[in-house]
């Protein structure tokens, strides 16, 4: 192992990690409290396959709720999330800044380079479960809640070893690739449908053991957090890292090093083919720079073209799914409790309003949008200075708010699109499950998701605009929408808190129940007013200050 | 002699970090100026101070009699720009590149880019991301000349350019002058700035510590004079004469070491015996830049 590739690595990465591991044990801290407060008696009466998805033991108290639901399941995600990101960007990013050569360039084999980046993953994923361990041994003492048989360092053990599994995974395709965004985009999809699919096979009649193919089966199933260690489970999991540390030195050693190269798309080739070139030139020559919009649209349409779809896929199929499981959903619908329901933007089960709600538009369809605002607000401007192009833009006689102005119109148009996809498949899906929804009301929901979206994509503009730097308008922005949601979605639960949910702007989402009530004009008007005050502000900030020489 | 460069007191801190103080200068139409200094010195922070990527702490600079800061916008119009350690889009071709930055001018005359491109030997087609340094900078140079501008303002604009480019970039910013365009040249390559300039300004520490052309400069250099003279010569003829240093005599030839004008060392000479030959060891910029920097190097 190189003790400095090691150090440098994990130096480069400590940070995301502490903030990751920080915010999950935040949310543990709200939900014991609110946990506290609450009558839990309901939980004890879901159904086996609702508690498994979310995490939930049987006969949960406020000690094993929280560990179960926030560290298994948010926590969980998380920390795999942190893991596969870190796994991903392990080679490739190192091919795709050039410093590969630089690395290789002196006397140190590939597999030693490999080796170094996979031992700075582990220390990383440790030092995040030691603040997650340090958080779930201290919260319990403070709030005085107690923590008599349950296991939690088998729980914290598995979700360490399920972290691995993922970062492993990504950093298995990132060596044999050598494209850092294959390898975070392959692996993050297989934890998100493997986590959904362990949660939701189990309900279906007949297919409760296709779960078993999913990895993330070995991890939940077993609930560690209540039955200890099942070593199996683990011996399953660590041997899948195993293999794929295999896979990572074969692939790095058996493959030509990407250059800075940019590589060849499909476009390119349509472009240089004689018969589709003038076709193709329309979409990806002069037509995608006439414009510092258009261009923006461009660097962004694969990933527009990956969420709008997404998200319209998973809409259509709530229609149909509702009308497969009604009348299981009815059974219980009323005794799921607030606070888990609140966890997903909340919503009444035993309606197919609430059932909208809960799969699609709590947290899927804000974190659609938010996902293209916040990409495109912290890309497009701090982006620009990072990549050192933002100079040569102002070397033309625009002037910094136009620049600013056209972001944000690619901004708007691409929020709507995803606003109009999520109201697409929701039309579509409630006709075709023949829910009889008000599709009025549901474009009056898609469209406050597309506000709330862009007041936060807002708010990245502004912080990229104010310091041009990118993880500044990422972190910054995500991390105000995350406590935000916390705000609106927790403390309501609480008599003491209620009425601070209003200064979230998620309150201004769902607080009105736009799928029930239609279009509350105060809230989308307060919604609007935040991301047109914030995009004011981006320009005020942004003209004032020096650029950065260097991202 | 219309003045398209004026700064006044031009300082730019950056905390406690003098990056550039008091600058005053004036660069003519018609007259390429290169900005000397070693890596660090300020060079960079002025032209982006030109460029109002970033604000002066105090000053004033005005391009073809417009407020860099206030009038940036319309300045732009008038003024190529090459940034230092230039970076484009990866993604686009050069003339993707090229087509992207005109519209943003309002449009682009191509027979003058292809000329151009031709000239500096520039493919087009490839994408930027897949050129190398050199041929990703051609891209740059082109962005810079062609929208015929008043101004050229350019920070280390040959990095990474092979030696044919070089001149013929050389020749391009020599025919921009004589059309009466006027070039502000940041380099650390003295070859450069010896062969193109008319005048040049030596920056050190923030500081701007020379400002005179490139020939009152050689003729301050210190250079090496031989002299062989028909009889045996008094070195105490040279040593009175002013910028004379390190005479020595062997029998009907001198040599010394001589940082004046050369005119008073010839009259010297004159007057003390029959002057048969001299030779002289032509001075650059490489000497010059390392007296001002003799404490550094």
């Amino acid at each position: 192992m190189l003790t400095n590739v090691f150090t440098k690595t994990t130096r480069d990465r400590w940070l995301g990690w502490l903030v990751g591991a920080a915010a999950v044990a935040l949310m543990f801290l709200f939900g014991m409290a609110v946990y506290q407060d609450i009558d839990l008696s309901l939980y004890t009466d879901l159904p086996v396959a609702f508690r498994t998805m979310f995490g939930i033991p049987e006969n949960a108290d406020v000690g094993s709720l929280a560990y179960g639901a926030i560290y298994g399941s948010y926590g969980m995600l998380t920390m795999a999330a942190l893991a596969l990101a870190t796994g991903a960007a392990s080679i490739g990013t190192e091919e795709r800044n050039g410093t590969i050569g630089l690395l290789l360039g002196n006397p140190v084999s590939r597999t030693s380079v490999l080796i170094s980046k996979a031992a700075s993953l582990v220390i990383l994923t440790a030092f995040g479960f030691v603040i997650l361990w340090v958080a779930a041994i201290a919260t319990p003492a403070i709030l005085d809640v107690s923590t008599i048989g349950l296991d939690i360092n088998a729980l914290l053990f598995a979700m360490f070893i399920n972290a691995l599994f993922y970062g492993f995974f990504a950093l298995a395709i990132s060596a044999w690739t050598g494209n850092s965004s294959l390898a975070s985009g392959v692996s993050a999809g297989v934890m998100v449908v493997s986590f959904i699919a362990v949660g939701l096979l189990p309900i279906v009649s007949g297919w409760e053991n296709l779960a078993k193919v999913f990895p993330w089966y070995y991890y939940q199933n077993s609930q560690p957090v209540m039955n200890g260690l099942n070593w199996v489970h683990m011996g399953v999991l660590v041997a899948g890292s195993a293999v794929f540390a295999v896979i990572a030195v074969v692939g790095i050693n058996r493959r030509d090093l990407r250059g800075q190269s940019v590589g060849v798309k499909m476009i390119d080739r349509l472009r240089a083919n004689h018969y589709t070139h003038a076709i193709a030139e329309r979409f990806a020559g002069t037509a995608r720079v006439s414009r510092i919009w258009i261009k923006t649209a461009s660097d962004y349409q694969g990933f527009l073209l990956i969420v709008s779809f997404s998200m319209f896929l998973m809409a259509i199929i709530v229609g149909p799914m509702y009308g497969l499981i009604d009348a299981q959903l009815k059974d219980f619908g009323a005794a799921i409790p607030d606070a888990m329901l609140a966890m997903f933007g909340g919503g009444d089960l035993s309606t197919f309003e609430g059932f909208y709600q809960i799969e699609i538009f709590g947290l899927m369809a804000p974190l659609a949008v938010m996902a293209i605002t916040i990409a495109i607000g912290a890309g497009a401007m701090a982006g620009e200075e990072k990549r050192n192009t933002m100079g040569l833009l102002l070397a033309n006689p625009i002037r910094r708010s136009t620049i600013i102005l056209q972001k944000t119109i690619t901004m708007v148009i691409y929020a709507s699109i995803v606003g109009f996809a999520t109201f697409l498949g929701t039309a579509a899906g409630a006709t075709i499950g023949n829910l009889g929804m008000s599709l009025w009301y549901v474009a009056a929901t898609c469209i406050l998701a597309t506000l709330l979206g862009l007041a936060f994509g807002g708010l990245a503009l502004a912080l990229g605009a104010a310091t041009g730097r990118v993880p500044v308008a990422v972190f910054g922005s995500v991390g105000v929408a995350f406590v935000t949601y916390i705000v609106n979605a927790f403390l309501p639960l609480s008599q003491n808190f209620g009425g601070w949910a209003k200064m979230s702007p998620f309150y201004y989402y769902l607080g009105g129940d736009p799928l029930l009530e239609g279009l509350n004009w105060i809230h989308a008007g307060v919604l609007s007013g935040l991301a047109v005050a914030l995009f004011a502000l981006s320009i005020v900030l942004f003209e004032r200050r020096d650029l950065r020489a260097k991202g | 002699m219309t003045i398209a460069i004026h700064t006044e007191g031009l300082t730019k801190h950056y905390g406690d970090v003098k990056a550039l103080v008091d600058l005053d200068l004036d660069v003519a139409a018609g007259e390429i100026f290169g900005f000397l200094g070693p890596n660090g010195a300020g060079k960079t922070t002025a032209i982006r101070t030109l460029m109002d990527e970033i604000r002066a702490t105090a000053g004033s600079a005005t391009i073809v009699d417009l407020d860099t800061h206030r009038d940036s916008v319309a300045i732009r119009r008038h003024v190529g720009y090459v940034p230092g350690d230039l970076a484009m889009y990866p993604n686009l071709t050069g003339k993707d590149t090229i087509t992207y930055f005109s519209n943003l001018r309002g449009g682009v005359e191509w027979p003058h880019v292809d000329e151009l491109a031709e000239r500096l030997d520039a493919d087009l087609s490839k994408k930027v991301g897949d050129l190398s340094t050199g041929n990703r900078q051609k891209v740059g140079l082109i962005l810079a000349f062609m929208n015929r501008p008043q101004v050229l303002i350019m920070d280390e604009p040959s990095s990474g350019l092979d030696p044919l480019v070089q001149r013929e970039f050389q020749l391009l910013l020599r025919e921009f002058v004589t059309e009466g365009g006027a070039v502000f040249l940041s380099s650390h390559t003295l070859s450069e700035v010896q062969r193109v300039a008319d005048r040049v300004g030596i920056i050190r520490h923030g500081h701007l510590i020379a400002l005179e052309t490139v020939s009152e400069l050689r003729s301050k250099a210190i250079r090496k004079v031989d002299l062989y003279f028909d009889g045996p010569v008094d070195a105490a003829n040279f040593e009175s004469i002013a910028g004379v240093r390190d005479v020595e005599v062997r029998n009907h030839h001198i040599s010394l070491s001589f940082d004046g004008h050369v005119e008073t060392l010839l009259q010297a000479a004159s007057d003390t015996s029959t002057l048969i030959d001299i030779t002289t060891q032509e001075a650059d910029l490489e000497e010059i830049f390392l007296t001002y920097y003799r404490d550094e190097v």
